[in-house]
């Protein structure tokens, strides 16, 4: 009864203090919404390359590839690629070279050449694929030809006008800028329970409490495991009220293991606590309070909750900084159950958060238990 | 029945002995003073008795039980009002003093009423919504005992209850303590204000380098003292060193000069008076005002120590 009496009076505590939950709810959700809008492009997979104009020169004089070719233009010109005819003291290379046109094709009697922009290697790429597209229709129809000259039509109206398909190798969703910054910043607030369990016990010391609390027919387990479960509570309403908000106003992706999800954030808040709790017994006062910060600012710059990090976190020191990083644990073990469907990716993140709270809560209870007073 | 026992205890902090085999008895009903300076031992005992530290040494009995090996019948008798404020500013008065009061067991209706009881006690009984931080400090004080007495402990331990507060909160306090006397708490009440323990105290220890030198009823402690005069004289201006010179007059015990004003220990047998103003005035100090005090509980400090209760 006296745990629950010193969480409930935790937690009224924490709810009362305005001006910290502002802080670790408002600050996330903003940022949230501002690199969320900012850093959109580095998610998008569409990639607007806008018009293209390619350089033609059809040295065929007439005939059938001609007539072809001629026939493609007019279709792929409505995708936005335009072709235009080199014009007499014009040099298509030269044209090329300084990007006024993406690509200078030739048509001669022996085939088609390309000469291709190096700058503009996507755009250059795209008209290339739409020429190997329609050169391929147009062998197929000539070698139809030789054999059934009436089928030569149907081989170009097979298919479609469709030169170029998408295909794409990403499975199933991929987050968007939005959905990557919801699940960083709710992964940071978690992560901040660590700060708050810094100043848990120095608190009721500094307010005189704590004496109090000491003096009273409470243990000193007790004492603890109140103070704890309280910070806790409190913690999780906040990592709650991230995916709440997230999820309904932001519209962001949390999957379909919401359970699975709430476990991993709740093995991190229980990890945080542990990790503010051991900062604030071996480092007394204000100064344990400050490495905490530290510590979970770094794991939040390495964890990649200001900026992506991708699967490939680098070699050396920074690579080491970045695996290092609790936040980085969870990012990426929650990417494969949001994202990927894959459940069993939580759980080597549920135990390492777990495997490290038990360390530093036992730490902490050694040193809470060997001082005098709490 | 004794409510506090403490039998040789001691408290070592490295080479440093802050409470040096301390012995001392307390029955019930008693306002005990606990006097002495600053740095004298009294906190130390105060927190071993309260469990806050451990003894290097010696034994605590509270209602005849052995606080280390009883500690929560101990506690749960036990109410202290600590020297400095042990209250939640973000919590009303009430939220206050009904959460301490839940620690010792009291629940549902009868939590309530200790609760209202106790902040009408104290005089707060129409701040009970109110948060402490808008209070001053007199009214802090005393919801800082609210918070001591909620649970109706048969000991309360009130360490410097006064330290820092306007005189009207004071004399409130001072009320207070002796009703909760009244209604069967037994009281240990410590303070370096001679005055206060003078005043409501029933037996007093003056306590000094973590020793008893000395105990018993006002009346007793003063007694000790009979043979000595207590002479206050107040120069109209002093650059220090007046007082040199005054010991070696027949008679002069102790002198103690601070700033303006000199204070000598004489034998009461001796008449001294008029050759101590001569020498000051011979030495071209002018004297506002000469004043021989009865013996107080200052005295027998001075007279102990050799030193002021308040250095």
């Amino acid at each position: 009864m006296n745990i629950l009496s010193i969480a409930l009076k935790e937690i009224k505590q924490d709810l009362r203090d305005r001006r910290t939950l502002v802080f670790m709810l408002g600050f996330p959700i903003v940022l949230m919404l501002i690199l969320g809008m900012a850093l959109s492009n580095a998610f998008s997979s569409d990639v607007k390359i806008g018009d293209l104009k390619v350089l033609m020169k059809d040295s065929t004089g007439g005939g059938e590839l001609s007539q072809a070719f001629n026939a493609f233009t007019k279709e792929i010109g409505k995708t936005g690629v335009r072709f235009e005819s080199l014009q007499p003291g014009m040099d298509g290379r030269t044209e090329v070279e300084n990007n006024r046109y993406v690509d200078y094709v030739e048509l001669t009697p022996q085939g088609i050449s390309l000469y291709g922009s190096s700058r503009d290697t996507i755009a250059s790429n795209i008209v290339q694929g739409m020429l190997a597209s329609f050169t391929d229709k147009y062998n197929a129809a000539v070698a139809v030809a030789k054999i059934e000259p009436a089928q030569t039509e149907a081989v170009f109206a097979s298919g479609g006008t469709d030169y170029i398909k998408e295909m794409s190798i990403t499975p199933n969703r991929t987050p968007s800028s939005v959905d990557y910054y919801a699940l960083a910043m709710t992964v940071m607030v978690g992560m901040w329970a660590a700060m708050s369990a810094g100043g848990l016990i120095q608190s009721e010391i500094s307010r005189g409490t704590g004496n109090r609390l000491i003096i009273a027919p409470v243990s000193k387990g007790e004492i603890f495991t109140g103070k704890i479960l309280g910070g806790m509570m409190t913690n999780v309403l906040c990592v709650a009220a991230m995916i709440l908000f997230s999820k309904y106003v932001f519209k962001a992706y949390w999957g379909s293991h919401m359970g699975i999800v709430a476990i991993v954030l709740l093995s991190e808040v229980i990890m945080a606590m542990g990790l503010g709790l051991a900062c604030g017994y071996m480092i007394k006062g204000r100064a344990g309070r400050n490495v905490v910060s530290l510590i979970v600012q770094l794991m939040s710059f390495f964890g990649g909750a200001y900026f992506p990090i991708g699967n490939d976190s680098g070699s050396g020191l920074m690579g080491f900084l970045i695996n290092l990083s609790p936040i980085r644990w969870a990012n990426h073990g929650l990417t494969q159950v949001i994202y990927g469907n894959d459940v069993s990716a939580a759980w080597p993140v549920v135990c390492i958060n777990i495997g490290f709270a038990v360390l530093f809560l036992g730490a902490s209870i050694i040193v809470m238990r060997r001082q005098e007073g709490l | 029945m004794n409510v506090l026992d403490i039998r040789g205890l001691t408290k070592k902090f490295g080479d440093f002995i802050a409470v040096d085999n301390m012995s001392l008895t307390i029955r019930e009903g008693e306002i005990f003073g606990f006097l002495g300076s600053n740095g004298a031992g009294k906190s130390t005992t105060i927190n071993m008795v309260s469990s806050l530290l451990r003894p290097t040494g010696g034994e605590i009995r509270i209602l005849e039980k052995d606080i280390m090996k009883h500690s929560r019948f101990a506690k749960m008798n036990l109410g202290v009002v600590p020297q400095d404020l042990a209250i939640y500013e973000d919590m009303t008065a009430y939220e206050n003093v009904s959460f301490f009061a839940g620690l010792y067991g009291l629940r549902g209706t009868e939590l309530k009423e200790r609760t209202e009881e106790a902040l009408t006690f104290v005089g707060l009984g129409d701040k009970a919504k109110s948060f402490p931080k808008n209070f001053s400090g007199g009214m802090k004080r005393r919801l800082n005992i609210a918070c001591a007495i909620a649970h109706k402990p048969k000991l309360i331990i009130m360490d410097e209850p006064t330290v820092g507060i306007d005189p009207q909160s004071r004399n409130y306090i001072l009320t207070s303590v002796r009703k909760l006397n009244e209604s069967g708490c037994t009281i240990i009440y410590t303070s370096h204000y001679m005055e206060e323990v003078e005043e409501i105290c029933s037996r007093i220890a003056i306590v000094d380098h973590g020793k008893i030198i000395a105990e018993g009823t006002k009346e007793q402690l003063k007694s000790t003292v009979t043979d000595v005069k207590d002479i206050r004289i107040e120069l109209k201006s002093a650059q220090g060193g007046e007082s040199e010179g005054l010991k070696t007059i027949p008679g002069v015990r102790n002198v103690l000069q601070d700033e303006q004003v000199i204070r000598i220990q004489s034998d009461a047998a001796v008449d001294n008076l008029n050759r101590i103003l001569k020498q000051l005035m011979d030495n071209g100090k002018e004297i506002r005002a000469v004043e021989e005090q009865e013996p107080n509980l200052e005295t027998v400090f001075l007279t102990l120590t050799g030193r002021n209760l308040r250095d």
